[in-house]
């Protein structure tokens, strides 16, 4: 058994900073890397020292970066229009950035704050977090709003509305289409000159939700969307 | 009004980036551009190299955004550790020394005198800053080199002209005092 090769965790110790920063090369290397596999505690410890460096990271000062670098970063990526968004967009958005950041402040016991600091207790899960948008449309197929869903941990939802001013003030009514056809209201909020928006923890699970609706405290649809079948 | 959206949540702004909307893509870039610039120019050095790098680790981070994994660490970490490999990567490839031991004080100081960002939100983060802080000079020097510029041991013996073990202890010692404070923290935390 005894290998003249094999590593004791004294040893491994010695090595494990360098292991954890990625500087350790050669034979140390591949050494430590075969004590790891077969030691538990080395290998947490070497997850904290990990995690320890990476903090270190974060201490690094930031930097104004070249004037530019946006717009050449969002050319890279394939989004060349920013710069001619409509304003009422943008109006839109920023409606929907209070809501969602009222709800994301806790409102509901969902703060997203605590669900990303956790640090990892080694679980190799991956999450699988996306976001599907889709548009809420008259039936004049004008576009109202906005709908998102967010399939990550925790799941929300969100809507933005930006009707016609002369359009409605009061209140409207949200509502989910499940994939089964079963519909749900997940809630109701106010629009204002035709402004409004309103989040809320997802009620479905992100991937079954097919549709979504719009409707005036008379059941008169305003609104609908569609979500294109979640692959 | 005028709240912009970058009230979002990072995770959310880091989803529609890797879902390709135009608002939060934007949002994203603007958030985290002086983060991931600032990792760049810190291990490179020229600015011109820096910005190409920063521009590759967001169209890494746009390629991976469906595997970030929350639990696993911030969007902010995860984007700097993108940046930090993406940067040591070019100048291991470099024949000269990667930092000039006389640069890192100055470093030093600012990475551990920056207290305003880190006091409230982030205390793994002011933990090791103020262990770093109070680490002595050879090991705080040892562990930028190893864990900033991913200097070798052997690389740090030759800059500060001590021998090979001497290297490693500052290393190994300066990161477990610094992962005990890390440690601290976390259970502080709870
Ligand atoms: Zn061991």
């Amino acid at each position: 058994m005894s290998e003249l090769n094999e590593m004791s965790c004294e040893e491994f110790a010695d090595l494990a900073a360098e292991l954890a920063l990625g500087v350790l090369t050669g034979r140390e290397r591949a050494r430590a890397i075969t004590h790891l596999d077969q030691c538990d505690t080395c290998r947490e410890h070497v997850r904290q020292l990990s995690l320890t460096g990476e903090e270190m990271l974060g201490l690094l000062p930031s930097r104004e970066p070249p004037a530019g670098f946006e717009t050449r970063v969002m050319g890279r990526l394939g989004h060349p229009a920013i710069a001619r968004r409509p304003k009422r967009t943008r109006r839109m958005l920023a409606t929907a950035a209070v809501a969602l950041a009222a709800v994301a402040c806790g409102l509901g016991g969902w703060g997203l704050r605590g669900a990303i600091s956790a640090p990892s207790a080694g679980n190799p899960h991956t999450a699988q977090a996306s976001v599907r948008t889709a548009a809420l449309l008259t039936a004049g197929h004008q576009t109202d709003g906005r709908i998102f869903l967010y399939n990550g941990s925790p799941q929300w939802l969100y809507m933005a509305v930006d009707m016609d001013a002369d359009m409605s003030n009061g209140m409207v009514i949200c509502q989910l289409e499940a994939s089964d056809g079963h519909i749900i209201t997940v809630g109701s909020f106010h629009l204002d000159g035709g402004y409004g928006s309103w989040g809320s923890p997802d009620p479905l699970a992100a991937g079954d939700v097919t549709g979504a609706r719009l409707i005036s405290l008379n059941g008169t649809v305003l609104a609908t969307a569609s979500f294109t079948a979640a692959k | 009004m005028g709240i912009p959206a970058d009230r979002l949540p990072d995770e959310t702004l880091l989803a529609g980036f890797g879902a390709g909307d135009a608002d939060l893509s934007l949002a994203f870039v603007r958030r985290f551009q002086r983060v991931v610039f600032g990792v760049a120019l810190t291990v490179i050095g020229d600015p011109t190299t820096a910005e190409d790098v920063a521009q590759q680790a967001f169209e890494r981070a746009w390629r991976h955004a469906q595997v970030y994994d929350s639990r696993r660490g911030s969007v902010r970490a995860w984007l700097t550790t993108i940046a930090h490999n993406l940067a040591v990567d070019v100048i291991r490839v470099r024949t000269s020394a990667p930092v000039d031991p006389q640069d890192l004080p100055a470093l030093l100081t600012a990475m551990t005198d920056t207290p305003e960002r880190f006091a409230v939100a982030h205390d793994n983060a002011a933990g090791v800053r103020r262990a770093l802080a109070a680490l002595p000079a050879g090991q705080a020097r040892a562990v930028a080199m190893a864990g900033i510029y991913g200097m070798t041991a052997r690389q740090i013996a030759e800059v500060e002209g001590v021998p090979l073990g001497t290297a490693k202890t500052r290393i190994r010692d300066g990161m477990e005092k610094l992962r005990s404070a890390y440690l601290r923290e976390d259970v502080g935390d709870e």
